[in-house]
């Protein structure tokens, strides 16, 4: 039987006294990689949130199994800062320790170990701010995975990397979901959702959930971003015209 | 050439810049990576009415001086933590205004003959008392153990503040800490610097060295060196020109930061020039080799 660790069902949540993101119900299992699409305030940072215990869900029901953790946007990150890709990945592991105890020599092996297993161990002494747009990514992958979270939040993770960088990241998803690790990806490539096993279209609410040859239709997509931000590509394919951010 | 040292109220400013320079080092190098510069003379300024009060009503400087500041942290601080930016610029203008507003109608008004204005705001390092010395030397320590024991936290929330929360890092009692830290430190460089010289040693000497250094610990150790070094410079200096001291040490710390600047710009370019000869070199003989 297939492990699920993700179970939501009409799962609603939102700021003051709206809600951003409503009727939200899918299953998600063990190595499932799921694309998250939908426009810039269309609630995929509220369903992160929720995901992550942020955030209460004020309608529905939420079951996680085991720890999640989210790989936020490289920009968000200070790359002036004097911190080796070791020492980000570390930030990891603060949480599980008690405020007096600096990184131990289990933490500070747990961090070349999620570095080995994103291919930057030769990086580990690397300045953060120094490596380039992908093996930032990366570190940030690792600085999750030190957690041991069997559920990854990728927010966006594709955003201004080159075709080489999108390559190897593409491989990393691929190996972090055959270790039985669930992710969510949330991204406006609709081609690159085209890969991966289910897809979410979110416009405040959910539009669509499923295998992507079924779900990305052009009626999905119209309903998830509004006709007017769809265009027809060479070979006939949708893809969404506006630059959105994960809202 | 030595010769100042010899004096024994030199003697106890030289001790007093090298207890300060541990924890304003220290401190420093927090100050500039968490952007709190701003705040850092924010806090020291705003205690001069504090010290103000002390000399009028007779009761200690520092505890004024003290009070002001943790008031200051508190307040700034505090109402900060609602800003998810975590920005304090605005508060501590409008604050520093008002406590220098305050100590300026104390001293000119209320109690006109028992303050000396310029001692309180540019520090006496010739008249430093064991109360000065025991002072530095206790909020140094605190300093050292509270950046080895919260200094992972601090990065992590600076690094990435939205990010860090959702790693389980909570910023609220660190940052805290770190706002208070700042107001003591500001207070143990009064006797010093006074309250408008105090980024003199708090945040000049951290900003100077940060542009050649990139780890967090050597960053650290450098700073808390050249503020050491800054300030027994200083004090020889204004032993030898007869130039007040505090203004002395922050005289040389602003030609210093200057010199680092204009070094790393010069360093910087000199880099850039000659990457381009190489890649100039280089480019006739790809385009041999294509041939």
């Amino acid at each position: 039987m297939t492990d699920v660790l993700l179970d939501l069902d009409g799962v609603g949540a939102g700021y003051d006294e709206t809600l951003a993101l409503r009727d939200v119900s899918f299953r998600a299992a063990a190595g499932d990689r799921i694309a998250v699409l939908g426009p810039n305030g269309g609630g995929k940072t509220t369903l992160f949130r929720v995901v992550l215990g942020e955030l209460t869900a004020r309608t529905g029901t939420l079951r996680v199994e085991g720890d999640v953790a989210i790989v936020p946007q490289t920009e968000r990150s200070r790359l002036d800062f004097p911190v080796s890709a070791q020492d980000v990945v570390l930030m990891g592991t603060i949480a599980g320790r008690p405020w007096w105890r600096g990184p131990r020599r289990a933490d500070r092996d747990a961090a070349r170990e999620a570095l080995a297993a994103v291919g930057l161990a030769d990086r580990a002494d690397a300045t953060f701010g120094e490596l380039s747009g992908g093996q930032r990514q990366r570190v940030l992958v690792a600085r999750a995975l030190v957690r041991r979270a069997r559920v990854l939040l990728l927010d966006e993770p594709y955003r201004g990397l080159d075709t080489t960088s999108a390559g190897r990241l593409d491989e990393l998803i691929a190996e972090l979901a055959g270790e039985g690790r669930t992710l969510l990806i949330a991204t406006h490539d609709v081609g690159q959702a085209r890969a991966w096993d289910q897809v979410l279209c979110l416009n405040g609410r959910q539009v669509a959930f499923g295998p992507p040859a079924t779900t990305l239709t052009a009626e999905t997509l119209a309903g998830t971003y509004g006709g007017e931000l769809l265009r027809v590509g060479h070979d006939g394919e949708l893809a969404v015209v506006a630059e959105h951010h994960c809202g | 050439m030595l010769e100042p040292f010899s004096l024994p109220f030199v003697q106890r400013g030289l001790w007093e810049v090298l207890l300060l320079s541990g924890g304003a080092g220290v401190l420093g190098v927090w100050i500039v990576l968490r952007g709190l510069a701003f705040y850092a003379h924010g806090v020291a300024a705003a205690t001069f009415p504090g010290l103000v009060l002390a000399a009028g009503l007779g009761f200690a400087g520092p505890l004024g001086a003290l009070a002001v500041a943790l008031v200051f942290a508190l307040t700034v601080g505090r109402l900060a933590a609602r800003d998810d930016a975590g920005d304090h610029s605005t508060l501590t203008a409008m604050v520093l205004v008002g406590a220098l507003a305050a100590g300026v109608l104390l001293a000119s008004d209320v109690f006109p003959r028992a303050t000396n204005v310029n001692s309180l705001l540019f520090g006496s390092l010739l008249v430093i008392s064991e109360r000065d010395l025991v002072i530095a030397g206790c909020v140094s320590v605190a300093v050292v153990v509270a950046s080895l024991l919260l200094g992972p936290r601090w990065l992590a929330v600076g690094f990435d503040r939205t990010g860090s929360r959702t790693l389980g890092v909570r910023a609220g009692g660190p940052d805290a800490l770190l706002l208070l830290l700042v107001a003591l430190v500001a207070v143990s460089t009064l006797s010093a610097v006074g309250s408008l010289l105090a980024a003199a040693v708090m945040v000049i000497p951290a900003a100077t060295v940060r542009p050649w250094i990139t780890r967090l610990r050597t960053w650290q150790l450098a700073t808390v060196a050249l503020t050491a070094l800054q300030g027994v410079g200083g004090l020889w200096l204004s032993a030898e020109t007869n130039a007040p001291p505090g203004a002395t040490i922050a005289v040389l710390a602003g030609a210093v930061f200057a010199a680092s600047v204009l070094a790393r710009a010069v360093h910087d370019r000199q880099r850039t020039r000659g990457s381009r000869p190489r890649t100039a070199a280089l480019t006739p003989a790809v385009r041999g080799g294509a041939r």
